[in-house]
Protein backbone atom coordinates (compact mmCIF):
# COMPACT_ATOMS: atom_id res chain seq x y z
CA UNK A 1 0.00 0.00 0.00
CA UNK A 2 2.79 2.48 1.11
CA UNK A 3 4.91 1.58 -2.44
CA UNK A 4 1.82 3.52 -4.31
CA UNK A 5 3.06 6.60 -3.25
CA UNK A 6 3.88 9.04 -5.94
CA UNK A 7 6.51 11.01 -4.79
CA UNK A 8 6.86 13.07 -8.03
CA UNK A 9 4.06 14.96 -7.48
CA UNK A 10 5.05 15.98 -4.01
CA UNK A 11 8.82 16.65 -5.38
CA UNK A 12 7.24 18.58 -8.02
CA UNK A 13 5.42 20.81 -5.37
CA UNK A 14 8.51 21.29 -3.76
CA UNK A 15 9.79 23.68 -5.78
CA UNK A 16 7.33 25.92 -5.56
CA UNK A 17 7.92 26.34 -1.91
CA UNK A 18 10.15 29.41 -1.94
CA UNK A 19 7.95 30.85 -4.29
CA UNK A 20 4.48 30.53 -2.35
CA UNK A 21 6.44 31.36 0.82
CA UNK A 22 7.85 35.26 -0.37
CA UNK A 23 3.73 35.04 -1.94
CA UNK A 24 2.41 34.78 1.30
CA UNK A 25 4.95 37.13 2.81
CA UNK A 26 4.11 40.18 0.76
CA UNK A 27 0.62 39.49 0.92
CA UNK A 28 1.07 39.49 4.64
CA UNK A 29 2.66 42.75 4.24
CA UNK A 30 0.40 44.00 2.33
CA UNK A 31 -3.21 42.86 4.30
CA UNK A 32 -1.04 44.12 7.00
CA UNK A 33 -0.84 47.86 5.64
CA UNK A 34 -4.13 47.51 4.20
CA UNK A 35 -5.55 46.30 7.63
CA UNK A 36 -3.89 48.67 10.81
CA UNK A 37 -2.83 51.88 9.10
CA UNK A 38 -5.31 52.15 5.59
CA UNK A 39 -8.41 51.10 6.77
CA UNK A 40 -10.70 53.29 9.34
CA UNK A 41 -11.20 52.40 12.51
CA UNK A 42 -14.91 51.21 13.20
CA UNK A 43 -16.99 54.28 14.80
CA UNK A 44 -18.53 52.34 17.99
CA UNK A 45 -15.31 49.57 18.47
CA UNK A 46 -12.47 51.74 18.09
CA UNK A 47 -9.36 50.38 16.77
CA UNK A 48 -10.22 47.13 18.66
CA UNK A 49 -12.44 45.84 15.33
CA UNK A 50 -9.05 45.51 13.58
CA UNK A 51 -8.25 42.45 14.76
CA UNK A 52 -11.10 41.25 12.90
CA UNK A 53 -8.51 40.97 9.84
CA UNK A 54 -6.94 37.75 11.73
CA UNK A 55 -9.95 36.02 13.21
CA UNK A 56 -12.44 36.34 10.65
CA UNK A 57 -10.04 34.39 7.83
CA UNK A 58 -8.79 31.87 10.93
CA UNK A 59 -12.26 31.12 11.71
CA UNK A 60 -13.09 30.31 8.26
CA UNK A 61 -9.91 28.25 7.31
CA UNK A 62 -10.93 26.43 10.38
CA UNK A 63 -13.65 24.96 9.06
CA UNK A 64 -12.60 24.96 5.24
CA UNK A 65 -9.57 22.65 6.46
CA UNK A 66 -12.22 20.32 8.86
CA UNK A 67 -14.36 19.70 5.41
CA UNK A 68 -10.72 18.74 3.36
CA UNK A 69 -10.08 16.26 5.69
CA UNK A 70 -13.84 14.85 5.89
CA UNK A 71 -13.51 15.24 1.95
CA UNK A 72 -9.95 13.36 1.84
CA UNK A 73 -11.58 10.48 3.99
CA UNK A 74 -14.37 10.09 1.58
CA UNK A 75 -11.80 9.58 -1.28
CA UNK A 76 -9.75 7.23 0.85
CA UNK A 77 -12.55 5.09 0.45
CA UNK A 78 -13.01 5.15 -2.73
CA UNK A 79 -8.96 5.73 -4.22
CA UNK A 80 -7.33 3.94 -1.57
CA UNK A 81 -4.51 6.22 -2.78
CA UNK A 82 -1.77 6.98 0.81
CA UNK A 83 -1.37 9.90 -0.31
CA UNK A 84 -5.11 11.31 0.67
CA UNK A 85 -4.51 9.74 3.92
CA UNK A 86 -1.48 11.99 4.49
CA UNK A 87 -3.21 14.41 2.87
CA UNK A 88 -5.76 14.68 5.98
CA UNK A 89 -2.82 14.11 8.38
CA UNK A 90 -0.94 16.97 7.18
CA UNK A 91 -4.17 18.73 7.40
CA UNK A 92 -5.03 18.34 10.71
CA UNK A 93 -2.84 20.16 12.90
CA UNK A 94 -3.06 23.35 10.53
CA UNK A 95 -6.54 23.30 11.16
CA UNK A 96 -6.19 22.59 14.81
CA UNK A 97 -3.86 25.93 14.45
CA UNK A 98 -6.41 28.11 12.54
CA UNK A 99 -8.61 26.98 15.07
CA UNK A 100 -7.02 27.89 17.89
CA UNK A 101 -5.94 31.44 16.73
CA UNK A 102 -9.72 32.19 16.14
CA UNK A 103 -10.59 31.59 19.66
CA UNK A 104 -7.73 33.25 20.94
CA UNK A 105 -8.22 36.17 18.66
CA UNK A 106 -11.83 36.15 19.76
CA UNK A 107 -11.71 35.92 23.13
CA UNK A 108 -9.17 39.19 23.02
CA UNK A 109 -11.60 40.96 20.88
CA UNK A 110 -14.82 39.83 23.06
CA UNK A 111 -12.99 41.62 25.99
CA UNK A 112 -13.26 45.26 25.07
CA UNK A 113 -16.76 44.80 22.94
CA UNK A 114 -18.96 42.37 25.11
CA UNK A 115 -16.90 43.05 28.37
CA UNK A 116 -16.15 39.04 29.01
CA UNK A 117 -13.57 36.97 27.44
CA UNK A 118 -15.62 33.90 27.36
CA UNK A 119 -19.63 33.33 26.66
CA UNK A 120 -21.51 30.20 26.59
CA UNK A 121 -22.15 31.14 22.95
CA UNK A 122 -23.56 28.93 20.34
CA UNK A 123 -20.84 30.03 18.13
CA UNK A 124 -18.21 29.98 20.70
CA UNK A 125 -19.20 26.33 21.71
CA UNK A 126 -18.98 24.96 18.20
CA UNK A 127 -15.69 26.34 17.92
CA UNK A 128 -14.24 24.92 20.76
CA UNK A 129 -15.57 21.56 20.21
CA UNK A 130 -14.53 21.65 16.89
CA UNK A 131 -10.94 21.98 18.06
CA UNK A 132 -11.23 18.88 20.35
CA UNK A 133 -12.28 17.15 17.10
CA UNK A 134 -8.77 18.44 15.59
CA UNK A 135 -7.25 17.11 18.53
CA UNK A 136 -9.05 13.95 18.44
CA UNK A 137 -8.08 13.17 15.33
CA UNK A 138 -4.36 14.01 15.42
CA UNK A 139 -4.19 11.91 18.68
CA UNK A 140 -5.20 9.18 17.05
CA UNK A 141 -2.71 9.30 13.96
CA UNK A 142 -0.23 10.06 17.20
CA UNK A 143 -1.29 6.64 19.09
CA UNK A 144 -1.49 4.13 16.39
CA UNK A 145 2.27 2.72 15.52
CA UNK A 146 1.32 1.08 12.29
CA UNK A 147 0.38 3.84 9.93
CA UNK A 148 -1.43 1.83 7.50
CA UNK A 149 -4.05 0.60 9.97
CA UNK A 150 -4.22 4.55 11.36
CA UNK A 151 -4.60 5.64 7.76
CA UNK A 152 -7.64 3.03 7.63
CA UNK A 153 -9.24 4.34 11.21
CA UNK A 154 -8.37 7.59 10.87
CA UNK A 155 -10.61 8.16 7.71
CA UNK A 156 -13.75 6.35 9.58
CA UNK A 157 -13.03 9.14 12.15
CA UNK A 158 -12.71 11.74 9.56
CA UNK A 159 -16.04 11.63 8.66
CA UNK A 160 -17.77 9.94 11.43
CA UNK A 161 -16.89 13.41 12.95
CA UNK A 162 -18.12 15.69 10.18
CA UNK A 163 -21.07 14.18 10.57
CA UNK A 164 -21.19 15.50 14.21
CA UNK A 165 -20.17 19.08 13.31
CA UNK A 166 -23.88 20.10 11.67
CA UNK A 167 -25.47 17.97 14.27
CA UNK A 168 -23.41 20.08 17.04
CA UNK A 169 -23.82 23.18 15.16
CA UNK A 170 -27.36 22.72 15.25
CA UNK A 171 -28.39 21.56 18.89
CA UNK A 172 -25.92 24.30 20.30
CA UNK A 173 -27.92 26.96 18.53
CA UNK A 174 -31.19 25.46 19.62
CA UNK A 175 -29.50 24.96 23.40
CA UNK A 176 -28.55 28.53 23.07
CA UNK A 177 -31.50 30.37 22.23
CA UNK A 178 -33.49 29.09 24.99
CA UNK A 179 -30.92 29.73 27.71
CA UNK A 180 -29.08 33.50 26.51
CA UNK A 181 -30.66 35.14 23.72
CA UNK A 182 -29.08 38.26 24.12
CA UNK A 183 -25.29 38.25 23.19
CA UNK A 184 -26.24 36.93 20.02
CA UNK A 185 -27.14 40.02 18.23
CA UNK A 186 -23.78 41.57 19.37
CA UNK A 187 -21.78 38.43 17.48
CA UNK A 188 -23.45 39.34 13.88
CA UNK A 189 -21.09 40.65 11.61
CA UNK A 190 -22.25 44.93 10.94
CA UNK A 191 -23.10 45.05 7.48
CA UNK A 192 -19.29 45.79 6.12
CA UNK A 193 -17.78 48.07 4.23
CA UNK A 194 -15.90 48.21 1.10
CA UNK A 195 -13.05 50.02 3.17
CA UNK A 196 -12.89 47.29 5.57
CA UNK A 197 -13.48 44.15 2.76
CA UNK A 198 -10.60 45.23 0.71
CA UNK A 199 -8.34 44.10 3.47
CA UNK A 200 -10.32 41.26 5.00
CA UNK A 201 -10.22 39.64 1.26
CA UNK A 202 -6.20 40.60 1.05
CA UNK A 203 -5.72 38.95 4.99
CA UNK A 204 -7.75 35.62 3.48
CA UNK A 205 -5.66 35.42 0.54
CA UNK A 206 -2.98 35.56 2.56
CA UNK A 207 -4.18 32.67 4.83
CA UNK A 208 -5.13 30.62 1.93
CA UNK A 209 -1.25 30.90 0.74
CA UNK A 210 0.08 30.28 4.52
CA UNK A 211 -2.18 27.36 4.51
CA UNK A 212 -0.87 25.84 1.17
CA UNK A 213 2.75 26.39 1.40
CA UNK A 214 2.29 24.51 5.12
CA UNK A 215 0.46 21.79 3.51
CA UNK A 216 3.18 21.19 0.85
CA UNK A 217 5.93 21.20 3.54
CA UNK A 218 4.18 19.11 5.71
CA UNK A 219 2.80 16.59 3.53
CA UNK A 220 6.46 16.13 2.15
CA UNK A 221 7.62 15.77 5.54
CA UNK A 222 5.54 13.02 6.19
CA UNK A 223 6.19 11.60 2.60
CA UNK A 224 9.65 11.05 3.37
CA UNK A 225 9.21 9.85 6.85
CA UNK A 226 6.93 7.08 5.52
CA UNK A 227 9.31 5.98 2.77
CA UNK A 228 12.25 5.98 5.16
CA UNK A 229 10.11 3.85 7.78
CA UNK A 230 9.63 1.59 4.83
CA UNK A 231 13.51 0.79 4.07
CA UNK A 232 13.56 0.35 7.54
CA UNK A 233 11.69 -2.54 7.83
CA UNK A 234 12.03 -4.02 4.25
CA UNK B 1 -26.87 -17.76 16.74
CA UNK B 2 -27.68 -14.13 17.87
CA UNK B 3 -29.93 -15.69 20.70
CA UNK B 4 -26.22 -17.24 21.96
CA UNK B 5 -24.06 -14.32 21.29
CA UNK B 6 -26.21 -12.18 23.45
CA UNK B 7 -26.49 -14.72 26.27
CA UNK B 8 -22.50 -15.40 26.57
CA UNK B 9 -22.26 -11.09 26.30
CA UNK B 10 -24.65 -10.91 29.32
CA UNK B 11 -23.54 -13.35 31.10
CA UNK B 12 -19.80 -12.62 31.34
CA UNK B 13 -21.21 -9.04 32.53
CA UNK B 14 -23.09 -10.58 34.84
CA UNK B 15 -20.41 -13.11 36.69
CA UNK B 16 -17.67 -9.96 35.77
CA UNK B 17 -16.97 -6.75 37.90
CA UNK B 18 -19.44 -5.06 35.25
CA UNK B 19 -22.74 -6.74 36.77
CA UNK B 20 -25.74 -4.47 37.59
CA UNK B 21 -24.94 -3.97 41.27
CA UNK B 22 -21.55 -2.46 40.38
CA UNK B 23 -23.12 0.08 37.68
CA UNK B 24 -26.28 1.37 39.75
CA UNK B 25 -23.95 1.54 42.71
CA UNK B 26 -21.45 3.98 40.47
CA UNK B 27 -24.41 5.92 39.02
CA UNK B 28 -25.86 6.31 42.72
CA UNK B 29 -22.61 7.52 44.34
CA UNK B 30 -21.97 9.69 41.36
CA UNK B 31 -24.99 11.95 41.87
CA UNK B 32 -24.53 11.64 45.64
CA UNK B 33 -22.04 13.81 44.83
CA UNK B 34 -24.32 16.60 44.26
CA UNK B 35 -25.59 17.35 47.76
CA UNK B 36 -22.03 17.97 48.73
CA UNK B 37 -20.80 20.53 46.05
CA UNK B 38 -23.93 22.33 45.71
CA UNK B 39 -26.32 23.95 48.95
CA UNK B 40 -29.66 21.61 49.08
CA UNK B 41 -31.91 24.53 49.85
CA UNK B 42 -31.64 26.32 46.66
CA UNK B 43 -34.02 25.14 43.58
CA UNK B 44 -30.45 24.57 41.56
CA UNK B 45 -30.12 20.89 42.89
CA UNK B 46 -32.84 19.83 40.36
CA UNK B 47 -30.96 21.28 37.73
CA UNK B 48 -27.94 20.32 38.58
CA UNK B 49 -29.08 16.57 39.40
CA UNK B 50 -31.17 16.68 35.33
CA UNK B 51 -27.35 17.67 33.95
CA UNK B 52 -25.82 14.41 36.18
CA UNK B 53 -27.85 12.03 35.11
CA UNK B 54 -26.30 12.46 31.73
CA UNK B 55 -22.48 12.70 32.64
CA UNK B 56 -23.49 9.61 34.83
CA UNK B 57 -24.54 7.34 32.20
CA UNK B 58 -21.77 9.04 29.74
CA UNK B 59 -18.82 8.03 32.76
CA UNK B 60 -20.09 4.75 33.01
CA UNK B 61 -20.13 3.94 29.24
CA UNK B 62 -16.81 5.76 29.30
CA UNK B 63 -15.24 3.53 31.63
CA UNK B 64 -17.04 0.83 29.83
CA UNK B 65 -14.60 1.54 26.62
CA UNK B 66 -11.90 -0.77 27.26
CA UNK B 67 -13.59 -3.87 27.31
CA UNK B 68 -16.87 -3.47 24.77
CA UNK B 69 -14.50 -5.74 22.23
CA UNK B 70 -11.33 -5.32 23.41
CA UNK B 71 -11.57 -8.26 26.11
CA UNK B 72 -12.98 -10.86 23.11
CA UNK B 73 -10.26 -9.68 20.96
CA UNK B 74 -7.31 -9.73 23.63
CA UNK B 75 -8.64 -13.45 24.63
CA UNK B 76 -9.01 -14.34 20.95
CA UNK B 77 -12.89 -15.47 21.14
CA UNK B 78 -13.66 -12.54 18.80
CA UNK B 79 -11.43 -14.87 15.96
CA UNK B 80 -13.87 -17.75 16.54
CA UNK B 81 -17.03 -15.24 16.56
CA UNK B 82 -15.69 -14.02 13.06
CA UNK B 83 -15.41 -17.73 11.98
CA UNK B 84 -18.51 -18.63 12.67
CA UNK B 85 -20.10 -16.89 9.28
CA UNK B 86 -22.65 -14.78 11.76
CA UNK B 87 -23.29 -11.33 9.71
CA UNK B 88 -21.29 -8.66 11.02
CA UNK B 89 -24.76 -6.81 12.02
CA UNK B 90 -26.23 -9.69 14.17
CA UNK B 91 -22.56 -9.22 15.99
CA UNK B 92 -22.85 -5.38 16.20
CA UNK B 93 -26.77 -5.88 17.13
CA UNK B 94 -26.08 -8.40 20.05
CA UNK B 95 -22.95 -5.97 21.43
CA UNK B 96 -25.72 -2.90 21.29
CA UNK B 97 -28.44 -4.89 22.81
CA UNK B 98 -26.07 -6.64 25.68
CA UNK B 99 -24.17 -2.96 25.98
CA UNK B 100 -27.19 -1.35 26.43
CA UNK B 101 -28.76 -3.78 29.19
CA UNK B 102 -25.35 -3.98 30.95
CA UNK B 103 -24.83 -0.11 31.36
CA UNK B 104 -27.72 1.46 30.71
CA UNK B 105 -30.95 -0.35 31.89
CA UNK B 106 -29.44 -0.25 35.86
CA UNK B 107 -29.50 3.27 35.48
CA UNK B 108 -33.08 3.59 33.79
CA UNK B 109 -34.58 2.11 36.29
CA UNK B 110 -32.40 3.72 39.05
CA UNK B 111 -33.27 7.40 38.05
CA UNK B 112 -37.13 7.02 39.12
CA UNK B 113 -36.39 5.74 42.29
CA UNK B 114 -34.12 8.49 43.50
CA UNK B 115 -35.50 11.52 41.96
CA UNK B 116 -37.64 12.30 44.61
CA UNK B 117 -34.72 12.96 46.92
CA UNK B 118 -33.59 15.67 44.25
CA UNK B 119 -36.74 17.40 44.85
CA UNK B 120 -38.22 16.34 40.78
CA UNK B 121 -42.23 16.28 40.60
CA UNK B 122 -43.88 13.08 39.39
CA UNK B 123 -44.41 14.46 35.61
CA UNK B 124 -40.55 15.39 35.86
CA UNK B 125 -39.64 12.74 36.60
CA UNK B 126 -41.33 10.73 33.92
CA UNK B 127 -39.87 13.08 31.26
CA UNK B 128 -36.37 13.00 32.56
CA UNK B 129 -36.69 8.96 32.26
CA UNK B 130 -38.41 8.80 28.92
CA UNK B 131 -35.32 11.37 27.92
CA UNK B 132 -32.62 8.60 29.26
CA UNK B 133 -34.39 6.39 27.55
CA UNK B 134 -34.57 7.49 24.53
CA UNK B 135 -31.27 8.60 24.55
CA UNK B 136 -29.18 5.84 25.73
CA UNK B 137 -29.50 3.82 22.75
CA UNK B 138 -27.68 6.02 20.96
CA UNK B 139 -24.92 6.75 23.18
CA UNK B 140 -24.22 3.12 23.62
CA UNK B 141 -24.22 2.51 19.75
CA UNK B 142 -21.39 5.21 19.34
CA UNK B 143 -19.31 3.69 22.17
CA UNK B 144 -19.57 0.85 20.51
CA UNK B 145 -19.06 1.88 17.32
CA UNK B 146 -15.66 4.14 18.16
CA UNK B 147 -14.62 0.74 20.41
CA UNK B 148 -15.08 -1.35 17.07
CA UNK B 149 -12.64 0.71 15.61
CA UNK B 150 -10.07 0.95 17.69
CA UNK B 151 -10.06 -2.09 19.34
CA UNK B 152 -6.20 -2.82 18.95
CA UNK B 153 -5.18 -0.12 21.22
CA UNK B 154 -5.00 -1.74 24.74
CA UNK B 155 -4.92 0.63 27.64
CA UNK B 156 -5.96 4.04 25.71
CA UNK B 157 -8.91 4.90 27.66
CA UNK B 158 -8.03 8.71 27.59
CA UNK B 159 -8.12 8.71 23.57
CA UNK B 160 -11.19 6.48 23.47
CA UNK B 161 -13.03 9.37 25.85
CA UNK B 162 -11.44 12.68 23.73
CA UNK B 163 -12.78 10.78 20.89
CA UNK B 164 -16.14 9.88 22.31
CA UNK B 165 -17.00 12.78 24.11
CA UNK B 166 -17.74 15.28 21.55
CA UNK B 167 -19.94 12.72 20.05
CA UNK B 168 -21.94 12.50 23.30
CA UNK B 169 -22.34 16.40 23.37
CA UNK B 170 -25.76 16.19 21.16
CA UNK B 171 -27.13 13.91 23.61
CA UNK B 172 -26.41 16.09 26.45
CA UNK B 173 -27.55 19.55 25.01
CA UNK B 174 -31.35 17.56 23.98
CA UNK B 175 -30.94 15.47 27.10
CA UNK B 176 -31.44 18.33 29.66
CA UNK B 177 -34.36 20.03 28.12
CA UNK B 178 -37.75 18.43 29.03
CA UNK B 179 -40.49 16.81 26.32
CA UNK B 180 -37.41 16.70 23.88
CA UNK B 181 -37.44 12.46 23.33
CA UNK B 182 -38.62 12.55 19.63
CA UNK B 183 -35.23 14.64 18.66
CA UNK B 184 -33.24 12.12 21.03
CA UNK B 185 -34.81 8.86 19.40
CA UNK B 186 -34.01 10.89 15.75
CA UNK B 187 -30.28 11.22 17.49
CA UNK B 188 -29.98 7.84 18.39
CA UNK B 189 -31.23 6.00 15.27
CA UNK B 190 -28.88 7.80 13.37
CA UNK B 191 -25.83 6.46 16.00
CA UNK B 192 -27.31 3.45 15.92
CA UNK B 193 -27.22 3.31 11.93
CA UNK B 194 -23.77 5.10 11.61
CA UNK B 195 -22.34 2.85 14.27
CA UNK B 196 -23.49 -0.10 12.38
CA UNK B 197 -21.18 0.88 9.80
CA UNK B 198 -18.45 1.82 11.91
CA UNK B 199 -18.25 -1.68 13.64
CA UNK B 200 -18.83 -3.99 10.66
CA UNK B 201 -15.93 -1.91 9.44
CA UNK B 202 -13.60 -2.15 12.47
CA UNK B 203 -14.65 -5.69 12.43
CA UNK B 204 -13.60 -6.23 8.81
CA UNK B 205 -10.14 -4.53 9.73
CA UNK B 206 -9.29 -6.85 12.60
CA UNK B 207 -10.46 -9.93 11.32
CA UNK B 208 -8.20 -9.89 8.08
Amino acid sequence: MISKIRPAIIEKADGYIPLLLSFTIITFFVGLYFSLIESPADYIQGDSMRIMYIHVPSAWFSLMIYTLIALSSVFWFILRNPLLSLAGRSLAPIGAMFTFLALITGSIWGKPTWGTWWAWDARLTSMLILFFLYLAYILLWHSISNKDNASKIAAALGIIGFINIPIIKFSVDWWNTLHQPATISKLSTPSIDVSMLIPLLIMTLAFGLFLVSLFIIRIRILSLELRINRKMIY
Amino acid sequence: MFKNLLLRDLRLAYYSSSNFIYIGSFFILVTILIPFVINTETEGLKSVFQGLIWVGLALALLLALDRIFSSDFDDGNLDIILRMKVSYEKIYLSKLLSVWITYCLPIVIIVPLISTAFNLTINETIFVTINLFCGSFGMAATAIGINALLMGLKRMIYLKSIIVIPLYIPFMIFGVEQGSWPVLSALSMIAVVVASFATSYGLRLYGE
